[in-house]
This record gives C-alpha cells, structure tokens and sequence, in this order.
C-alpha cells in the first residue's frame, strides 16, 4: 500500500485509480478548500506581526518539506540542512551583488546550485548509512559555510551581503501582503511536488529504500540512481528556500546558517511527525512559532522579567527539552497525537486497542 | 619545533576529547553529539566550585566528581529511555540534550568570558622548551593528563572486569545481558567516564584560556577525530586526533588560518571517500548503523 | 515442585506477530527436559521468553506465566533473570568473538569467579589450554563448550541450552551430551534443552515436549517419545507403515491428529 488508508475505519477502495487521487473523500475535498480561504484571508485580517510570522512559517514549511522527503520518506538523514539553505541564499545574494542579475535569473540559478551540491552531499550516501551519513552532511554543512564565509571576508561583506527586492515588471515587490501570497504560492508549489512525487515511481522507491536497501536492491529498485535523486531533488528545493529567504529579508549573512539552524529543520520534521507531508507542515508551524511563544509566556510570567535579557538563552533550553519531550514520549510527534485523537473520535464510544498493546 | 608543540597540544586536546566518543559508541552504539556541550558544562562546573569552595583542590576535585555524575544521569534520565529506539532518534536526542545544556549554560553563566584559574589563584608559566619552543603549564599538563587517561582506559578495557563487560556490552548487548551483565550499569559507566574524560579536557583549556560558549566548537572539531580513527577504536582515537591537529596546524602555519575551523570537516569528508571506517575502526560497523 | 513452571504462555512479537500459543512447560528440580521442534516451531522463542527479552527484540510475553523457583519472571530482563540463576547458551552469537576465552569466562558476573573457573576447566579442560585464544576463532564444538562454560560461571540452578548439535559433528554432540549429564550429576543442575534433533534430545533427556506453530503437541517421558510412532516418523526418520509421502499424507494426519 503506498498511501495509508484516510481512515481508521468505513473506508475502503473500490479501484486502483482511487489511491491515486489527490483528495479521496469529500471531506478532505472541503477541509482543503476551507484552509485555502483561510489562507487566502489572512494577510487582509493580520497585523504586520503576525503575518511576517505566517510568511516565516510558509519559508520554513518549504524547507521542512524538502528534509521530510529526504529523511521521511527516503531514510537518508542530513544534518546539513542549513548548508542549503545558505548555498540558495548566496547562490541569489553573490548573483545579485555581482551581476546585478534579477531573482527570475537567480532564482533558477539558487536551485541549480542547489541539485549539484545535493548531488555531492548524496554521494556519500551510496557507501555510507544512518549516523555516518549524517556525520558526512555534517561536515559538508561546515564546508558551505566556510565557503560563505570566505566569499563575505574576501569581498569585504563582513556584515553581511545586501539585496535589493525584485522587480516584476518594473514593480517593486516589498508590501508584506506581496511577499505573503508569493511565499505561499511556492510553499503550495512545494507542497504539490512532494505530494506527487510520492506517488511516482520515485516515492515507492523511496519508500522502498527506507524501509530495506537490501531488499529494495533485489526487487530491481536502483537504489544509487532514487538515492541521489532524493538528495538532488530535496536540496534543490532547500536552495530555492534559501534564496526566498535572501529575497524576502533583503539581507544575507552567513551567521543566519548555524548547525543550530540545521537542528530546528531535524527538529521540525520530528515533532511533526516522521513520514508525513502534513507533518512537515505542523512541524514548521510549531518551530517557527516556538520562539515567539517563549517570548510571550515569560512577558506574562511575573517572575521571569529577570531573565527577559537572556530570551535566546532560555528559548534554547526549552527548545532542547521539547525536542527530548518529543523524542521520548511521542516520536510520531504532532502527526501521532492528532491520529489519536481522530482515531478516538471515529470510534467513540468504542476504545480503540491495536492487538498485543496495552 | 614550536609547530611540533602545537601539534601536540591540540593532538593531545582532540583525542582527550574523541575518546568520549569512542566510549560511548563502542559500548552502546550511539553518536554523542552533545559531548561538546557535557566538556563545556565540565568546564563551567569547575567555574562554579572554584568561586563557591575555598580549596582549588577540593573545588577540582568536586568539579570532576560532578562531571562525572552528570554523565550517568544523562544516561539514566534521557539515554536509558531510547534503548531498542531507532539509532538515529538516540542520536537526535544527543542533539536535543545538547541544544537544551547550551541554553542553560548561557542562562546561568551568560555569554561572557570566565577564567577559573584565575578564580582558584593559580598561574600559568610558560616552559622554554629545547629548540625554543614554548609551551604553557596547563598546555603540558593536558598532554599528561591525556597520557594517563589513555594508559588508564587501555589497561582498564583489558583487565577489569567490568572493562570487559564493557568491551562485551558494545559486541552483543543481547547476549552481554542473558551472561548476567547489567547493561544499564554498563552504559551509565560509559557515559560517565566519557562525560569525566571530556569534562578534564574542558577543564584544562579553560584553565589554560578561560572558557565561553564557543568551546562546544573544540568538542565538535574532536569528533572528527574520532572518526577518523574508527569511531570503535580507542587507538584510533588518539592517532585520529593527532592527525587532525597535524594537518590543522599546518593549514593555519601554511595555507590560511581562516580555514581551521572547517580542516578537521575537511579531513573527515576525505576519510569518509576513502575508508569510512577509519584508520583503526572495524569494517562491519558500517553495516550496523 | 517444578523448578522452572511455564503455564500458558503466550509472545507477541512487535504487537503483531504471535510467536507462542498457550505453551505450558514444567521442568522440576534436577532433570533434563528437552522441547523438540522443526524451524519455527516455537522453541526458542520459549527459551528466550525464559531469559527475558531487551527492549531491542521488540518482544513481550503478552499473557501466562513464568514461574522460576515460585517466583513470577515473566518480561524480567535478562540480567535479572541470570541473577536469579537462569543461564541461557543461545543458539547463534553465543560468545563475544573479540574476547579472548578467558575474558569471555571473566566478564560474567559471578559468585566465586576462582572456584566457578576451576569446575569450568575440570569439564572442559580443552578450554583451559586456550585462554589466550580469541573466542572469534574457536571451532564450532570449542564455541558451544566456551558458552557451556560461561552459562555455568554466573552459578545457576537452570541451564537453558538452545541446539545443542546444530552445526556440530557426531563426535563434538556426543562430548557435549556428556558434559551435560555430567553437570546435572556432579553440579546438580537442571537443564532445559532445544532440539531439532531428537534422537541426540531423547539421548540426553528425561522428559520432552514436541512443539508446532507455537503449541505443544505431544509431551512425555523420553521413552514414551522414542517410542510414539509420530515422533518416529516425523523426528527420528523411522518408518512405522511404510514410506508415504510427506506432503500427501503427514500433514493431514498431523493437523487432524493434534488440532482436531
């Protein structure tokens, strides 16, 4: 079965065509189409605070796709998540400095780059698996950022390497209810990419692949070629993430892509929920926002205005203990919890009891 | 001759640090990557019993106790819950911890400089070697201590027998666990002397330089070491992290020193091309991750 | 009493897959009883049950009882259940292959390491000459008394071996039967043994039990077995009516036989 079933109980498929639908029942049809209103709405009710915060979520829900394809569904962990990211981002800051070239130039050109060095971070991955693996993305990530780094001294961008925001015929694009419906426009993109690339023939072999190379080898799946495709299709996508990002804040700087920025995409994907889209999603909702919720609840604490300096400190720390929280007591992670409480729901007032738990 | 010094005394800091690493993947096959962040908070432990306990003797020696206890309550509180977890969530957790001490140590300590040594009255000479060479106290005390810690685990590994029950632990856990072994016991042991082991080596360069945030990038750049080595090997470990520091320091003394924070990622990747398992490490590990 | 009771035990392995069906096993004090069974049957599982499972098998002991000494031992851990005096030599890894012998001895946990290490070499004294070796490139008979031997050095009252003879020639199994009725006589333990081979179990044993699809079909004392004309044909390679065909004849008579 390539897709599980929409729910835990009455639904059954009646033709091969049905699992290749994009919304199996109606009620997914609606809910859909209610989220997009809701989407499309909100940039006209938001204040400027919270839509830069939509806006970040939509960045990030790009990325998060990305890694949850590569990680998710391939099994091919990466710990350079943010290396990408940064080879977009300097991909569209280097082109636009230089060549004053525009984004629909640099914009390619950040994805393109993005393939080629997926292709080099996958190699690594025909010879090497699970920790080894990520240890070798790991290292890649220090290199592209030496790179950036270099790039910023030798040019004398120390601080940092500015962008003009684009043009689309001769307009400007700066308004945040611009960027909004343009970041949502390429997370929608992203979204439809992952969706349909795991129904090709691509997807089942990586699932394939993540569930046994061994046995994926002998089925007559090419492990290697579906490998490095993972790596070249999801780190081209990170770029493009990456060099949005560039565009969006009109500012690149190598300090923004820290190993620790590469541990909040991992974090992403696992408090999401391993091997789900929709899990991506809810995992870039819940880390983007983490930080802000922090900052909120010590404001309404009136016994931590002490430590209102050292905001970042404290937001590290209990991002540390949620990672743990989630890691230990609920590895299928928001996607988990919400099967649950849907499961419970379908068949209440029966109690749901898979056989040999409890 | 001061680059042979060098040399040493960055060899001997990335291999007392790699051998945490070897020693918890070797007896429980999982990749410690807040080992960084356990050296640091070692080494802030020495900044806070140096400022709250008269004796530097005693405040050291308590300092080193803690560390090591906080090594095996890493394993009883977090660690114990992933075993018969998939290694990659072990490893992530790691990360996790990591993340959550750096956070407490920038809360507690903030981000700006401390100097412990200063703090327990000591000084720091600089010994004139032969060949005019220099090499500060600390820095000829941290290839000592490195010394004796490798004697030590080597003749601890062989001979005790809870070094064996180690060494057995980390071939077959299953089969260590039906011979009457307590692997919990075994694992705590194990986080505790590779927290001891890289809490000492914190201890040391913050002695020898004082110490902020940014020594959790000495911790990551010792695990290449480690790799390099074999990550299951113990003289691997020591051979690893001196030729990191060789090719490091000569990058800083001959190419460019911007490039030494990303040398030893540079050796690894290589390594990784050409033997993945390291130079002393034992092929089927790659198989088993 | 029984030593070692098994009522009823049921193994579930990663909540899906059920391994055992209500297996009952009583092995008093002192005997040698041995469980028969073809790949798959069940057996090891049992053993294993036994010793207890890591959280790394992903397996539990869902339903029954496990009574060691009146003591309920089900889903203990194996450290734990060693403690308690159960050895179990499994069937495959059953040494650390990049210790030495005489590390393999000294890793266990043991009472009296000295005396326990004397009994051991005065059992299997070709042991004694091979301290040094490292336990990876023992023969395969080397490997099962090395086991043997390490089992014993945690001084349990139950000795638990999984297939004996598996791998081994004639020469090495009979050494190895010997050894065993050997330590229930001059140790006074009792041993617990899977075997695919019957005629070697029903050499050594008292009492046996016959395992299929994680039930026991038959059980008895070990003449009764050698003698029940299905453990014959089926186990010992006899012949009770003439040659028939396994496929056409066997499987009917067994599955109407035992299940209906």
């Amino acid at each position: 079965m390539s897709k599980p079933l929409p729910h835990v109980s009455g639904c059954m498929r009646l033709s091969y065509g049905d699992e290749f639908r994009l919304f199996e029942t109606r009620i997914s049809r609606l809910a859909a189409f209610g989220f997009a209103v809701v989407l499309a709405m909100l940039p006209f009710v938001a204040s400027p605070f919270v839509l830069d915060l939509a806006t970040q979520v939509l960045l990030a829900s790009i990325g998060a796709l990305a890694l949850m394809l590569l990680t998710g569904f391939a099994g091919q962990v990466s710990l350079g998540h943010a290396g990408l990211l940064a080879a977009g981002a300097f991909t569209t800051g280097i082109l636009f400095r230089e060549f004053a070239l525009p984004f629909w130039v640099t914009v390619p050109a950040a994805g393109l780059v993005g393939g080629l060095l997926g292709l080099v971070f996958g190699l690594p991955s025909l010879r090497l698996r699970g920790l080894y693996l990520a240890v070798s993305t790991l290292a890649l990530h220090f290199v592209v950022v030496y790179l950036g780094a270099e790039y910023e001294t030798r040019r004398g961008f120390s601080t940092g390497i500015l962008i003009d925001p684009p043009r689309l015929f001769g307009h400007e694009i700066y308004a945040p209810r611009e960027w909004y419906f343009i970041l949502l426009a390429a997370a929608l993109a992203a979204l439809w990419i992952s969706f349909n690339l795991l129904r090709s023939r691509s997807g089942r072999a990586w699932r394939a692949i993540r569930a046994n190379e061994t046995v994926a080898a002998a089925l007559g799946i090419r492990v290697a070629r579906h490998k490095l495709y993972a790596f070249v299709i999801t780190s081209a996508m990170t770029a493009v993430a990456g060099a949005l990002f560039a565009l969006y804040r009109g500012f690149v700087s190598i300090e923004a892509f820290s190993l620790y920025l590469s541990i909040q995409y991992v974090a992403m994907i696992i408090i999401g929920g391993m091997g789900s889209l929709a899990g991506a999603l809810l995992g870039a909702l819940f880390v983007t926002l983490f930080p802000y919720g922090i900052e909120a609840t010590m404001a309404a604490l009136p016994g931590a205005g002490r430590l209102a300096g050292d905001v970042f400190a404290v937001n590290q720390a209990a991002f540390g203990v949620v990672m743990i929280l989630f890691l230990v007591f609920e590895p299928e992670g928001l996607m988990g919890i919400w099967r649950r409480v849907r499961d419970w729901f379908v068949l209440w007032p029966f109690r749901a009891r898979l056989p040999g738990r409890g | 001759m001061q680059f042979v010094v060098n040399v040493a005394v960055l060899g001997a800091i990335y291999a007392l640090i790699a051998c945490g690493y070897v020693l918890v993947y070797r007896v429980s096959r999982v990749l410690n990557l807040a080992h960084g962040e356990l050296m640091m908070l070692g080494a802030y432990l020495l900044v806070a019993t140096a400022s709250g306990i008269g004796s530097p003797w005693a405040a050291l020696g308590f300092a080193v106790a803690l560390s090591l206890a906080v090594g095996v309550l890493v394993y009883l509180f977090l660690m114990r819950r992933m075993t018969g977890e998939m290694v990659l969530a072990a490893v992530l957790s790691t990360v996790a911890l990591g993340i959550m001490i750096r956070g407490v140590v920038l809360l507690v300590w903030t981000a700006s400089p401390q100097y412990p040594r200063a703090a327990l009255g000591w000084d720091n000479p600089s010994l004139a070697l032969p060949g005019g060479a220099n090499i500060s106290f600390f820095s000829a005390l941290l290839i000592g201590v490195t010394a004796v810690v490798y004697a030590g685990l080597f003749v601890f590994l062989r001979h005790s027998r809870w070094g064996m029950r180690m060494r057995a632990a980390g071939q077959n856990p299953l089969l260590a666990a039906q011979r009457g072994i307590n692997l919990h016991a075994v694992f705590a042991l194990a986080w505790g002397l590779a927290t001891f082991t890289g809490a000492m080596a914190g201890m040391l360069i913050a002695l020898d330089s004082g110490l902020d945030a940014t020594m959790v990038m000495i911790g990551l750049k010792a695990f290449p070491a480690a790799l390099v080595g074999g990550l299951d090997s113990l003289v691997g470990a020591l051979a690893g992290g001196l030729l990191v520091a060789l090719v490091e320091v000569g990058v800083i003394r001959f190419v460019d020193p911007l490039l030494a924070d990303v040398v030893p990622f540079l050796v690894l990747v290589a390594m990784l091309v050409i033997r993945p398992w390291g130079l002393f490490g034992t092929r089927e590990e790659l198989d088993r991750v | 009493m029984a030593l070692l009771a098994v009522e009823n035990l049921e193994v579930v392995y990663s909540r899906a897959i059920t391994a055992v069906h209500g297996v009952s096993l009583s092995v008093p004090q002192g005997a040698i009883v041995a469980v028969l069974g073809t790949n798959g049957a069940g057996k090891s599982t049992t053993l294993r049950a036994i010793s207890g499972f890591l959280g790394l098998d992903d397996a539990r002991v869902t339903e029954g009882r496990i009574r060691f000494d009146g003591q309920d031992i089900a889903n203990l851990p194996p450290h734990r259940t060693a403690a308690m005096g159960i050895a179990l030599v499994p069937e495959r890894e059953k040494v650390f292959p990049n210790l030495t012998v005489a590390e393999n001895l000294a890793a266990v946990p043991s009472p009296r390491p000295r005396a326990l290490m004397d009994t051991v070499h005065d059992l299997f004294p070709r042991l004694a000459g091979l301290g040094r070796r490292t336990a990876g490139l023992l023969s395969g008979g080397e490997r099962q008394m090395l086991a043997i031997a390490a089992g014993l050095m945690g001084a349990p009252r139950l000795l638990m071996v999984d297939e004996l003879s598996l791998g081994l020639s004639p020469i090495a199994t009979a050494e190895l039967a010997d050894s065993l009725r050997r330590i229930r006589r001059e140790l006074g333990l009792t041993i617990l043994l899977v075997e695919q081979s019957a005629a070697v179990a029903l050499s050594i044993a008292d009492h046996g039990y016959v395992l299929e699809n994680g039930r026991v079909v038959l059980e008895g004392s070990a003449e009764r077995l050698r003698g029940h004309p299905d453990v014959q044909e089926f186990y010992l390679g006899g012949s009770a009516g003439g040659r028939r065909s396994y496929r056409d004849v066997k499987q009917y008579r067994r599955s109407r036989r035992w299940y209906g």
